[in-house]
């Protein structure tokens, strides 16, 4: 079983996945480890085989096809998370688009102090807005303000099309507009796309990949979107992840709108240059 | 209102309570051994029987009392009393029988830690290609547990006929454990063993292009405090968060670590002290299988049935003897001072 799995992962990748494994097999009724590792050796996901990932503090769920969260989205959300102080007086609206699994909403809801955001959240697939509010449930986020004693932050979800071009009206009627805007759109381009590894190309869903023939489709719809009447608040915060090369060209779709006057960009462990942040105004936190 | 007398005076009555009690309880016992001894000499031999027994009974009470109710009430209790610990084991001289060995006496740590309801869970191990375990950190969690285990720090040396081993021959094999305090994960973060920006945080492997385009599990991550050059790899969770966190408990335990021996080496009892600064390389125990006896050369204790040692409750001797050891040292440097 472990010569099967270091043939396909290497040897020491192979004994933590094998040890994970094993651990989730022992749960009692899950499927068996022979069943696991011939769909690891297979290119499966090792996170769809234990249906788990975690993600900050959170142990997240994860079923295919929906998009795996990555290690670099964990490290910007909880960036942000440290660099914004919302306040319970003042809660801040955010909307996160093209929601995946939930995990930036969700993390973000979980960090920040209760009673301080009210998350929503689109997709356009069904499976993914399932998941995220399988997410949701299993994090304790409810969608609506149940108790109003008891300060919690909210997180509720919605099918949304972002290159439809009545989106920006779907949106205003959600909430009037936005404190802070945050997304992980595919960005993925035509030729990258084709060179991808088996373990993506294979499992996850294109439509949460492909990000057109340049990669750069959805930010454009996202600039048309926050250009739009009222969808940004005065003080408020654009937060989007890019792909490895292109953090320079969606920083200039961004300050082509000229909604922002500040941009910067933010690295990630690897030292790729990975999430643009622009806001409003330059002065605010 | 309390004032900061009556405090002081209140403490100082909690204190010498147990003291109290147990002058109380040695009165008591004697005075039962002076009216029992007067029944030795009672015409009926039933009685004087009974008697015998007694005092028997009795003297061994005072016994306990004198050599060890009383001197214990005069040792300080520990600093390092609430915290759990964190231990690590690496094989050292023998190598595939040293790994075996290593896994053997995890599972004889895992069940004292049962036995004695601490909470111990291997947080980390690589495991060897003969079949056991080539290093492991494993983590224990409840009061006294660093208190206990600190003793196992330390080399211990096996000598025995490997399994895999065809001519029968003896063979001696090492492994090397190091035991550090481990703080309370709750309690804020110790801002006086190490602040952020001492600190270097690596991942250890490229991800290409990374983001949308890989979703391998590729967590591990190197920390590196500059100050000391400490660096902990953790790769053993399955997010970069969850190893983040491991690492820096890791670390923290090794920076309280030096912490400790530094003011214990700074305290006078560090003369009898049994943990001499960072000499970690010395060795400690030796488990022979062959003559199936167990000897700590510090306190040159031997024990019989190593069996018991590996498989049973035979270690808590080790432990409880050790840890004797050094309360009496410290009760001595004190009546010196």
């Amino acid at each position: 079983m472990f010569r099967r799995l270091a043939t396909a992962l290497g040897a020491s990748q192979a004994a933590r996945e094998l040890r994970w494994m094993r651990a989730a097999a022992a749960v009692a009724g899950a499927t068996d480890l022979d069943a696991m590792v011939a769909r690891r050796v297979r290119g499966e996901p090792l996170q769809y085989i234990l249906g788990t990932q975690p993600f900050g503090p959170l142990n997240l769920l994860a079923r295919p096809p929906v998009l795996i969260p990555r290690p670099e989205t964990e490290h910007w959300v909880t960036k942000l998370a440290d660099s914004l102080a919302p306040s319970v007086h003042n809660p801040v609206s955010l909307l996160d688009l093209g929601t995946g699994s939930g995990c930036i909403p969700l993390l973000l809801c979980h960090l920040w102090p209760p009673g301080t955001v009210r998350a929503h959240a689109v997709d356009i697939s069904p499976h993914a807005l399932r998941l995220a509010q399988d997410n949701a449930a299993l994090c304790g986020i409810s969608s609506r303000l149940c108790d109003p004693k008891t300060p919690h932050n909210t997180f509720s979800v919605s099918t949304a099309n972002l290159l439809a071009h009545d989106f920006a009206e779907t949106a205003s009627r959600i909430h009037s507009s936005y404190d802070i805007i945050t997304s992980n759109p595919p960005y993925i381009p035509w030729k990258e796309y084709l060179e991808l590894s088996r373990s993506v190309i294979n499992f996850e869903d294109p439509k949460a990949l492909f990000g057109g023939p340049s990669g750069l489709e959805f930010y454009h719809a996202i600039a048309r979107f926050v250009s739009s009447k009222n969808i940004l608040k005065p003080d408020a915060l654009v937060a989007l992840e890019v792909g490895h090369d292109q953090a320079s060209t969606v920083e200039s779709i961004m300050l082509a709108t000229g909604k922002f006057q500040r941009t910067e960009i933010w690295l990630d462990p690897w030292g790729k240059r990975r999430t643009v942040i622009a806001r409003t105004r330059a002065d605010i936190l | 209102m309390s004032s900061p007398e009556d405090i002081a005076r209140l403490r100082h009555i909690k204190e010498s309570e147990r003291l109290a009690d147990a002058w109380a309880l040695w009165t008591h016992t004697h005075e039962q051994l002076k009216d029992t001894s007067a029944l030795l000499v009672d015409p009926d031999p039933a009685m004087r029987a009974l008697a015998a027994d007694e005092i028997t009974a009795l003297a061994a009470s005072l016994n306990t009392i004198a050599t060890e109710t009383f001197p214990s009430l005069l040792v300080p209790p520990s600093p390092t009393a609430a915290l759990s610990a964190l231990m690590e084991l690496k094989s050292g001289v023998g190598g595939s029988e040293a790994s075996l060995f290593l896994a053997d006496m995890l599972r004889m740590y895992q069940r004292l830690a049962a036995n004695t309801h601490w909470r111990a869970a291997v947080v980390a191990s690589n495991p060897a290609e003969g079949g056991g375990t080539k290093d492991a950190v494993v983590e224990v969690v409840g009061a006294g547990a660093y208190d206990a285990l600190r003793w196992e720090s330390g080399v211990h040396r096996v000598q025995r006929v490997p399994a895999t081993e065809a001519s029968g021959r003896t063979h001696t094999s090492t492994v090397a454990i190091v035991v550090l305090p481990l703080p309370d994960e709750s309690a804020a973060p110790d801002a006086s063993l190490f602040s952020m920006s001492d600190i270097k945080l690596e991942v250890m492997r490229s991800r290409g292009a990374g983001g949308q385009h890989v979703n391998k599990t590729e967590s591990a991550v190197r920390l590196t405090h500059l100050p000391t050059g400490i660096t902990v790899s953790m790769q053993d969770e399955r997010s970069q968060h969850q190893n983040r966190r491991r690492a820096f408990q890791v670390l923290t335990s090794r920076l309280m670590d030096r912490k400790l021996t530094a003011e214990m080496e700074a305290r006078r009892d560090s003369r009898r002290s049994l943990v001499k600064g960072a000499d970690r390389s010395e060795k400690i125990r030796t488990y022979n299988y062959a003559q199936d006896r167990v000897t700590d050369h510090r306190i040159g204790l031997t024990m019989k049935n190593l069996t018991s040692v590996m498989e049973g409750d035979g270690i808590q001797h080790f432990i409880n003897a050790v840890e004797r050891h050094h309360a009496e040292g410290v009760m001595l440097d004190m009546l010196e001072e």
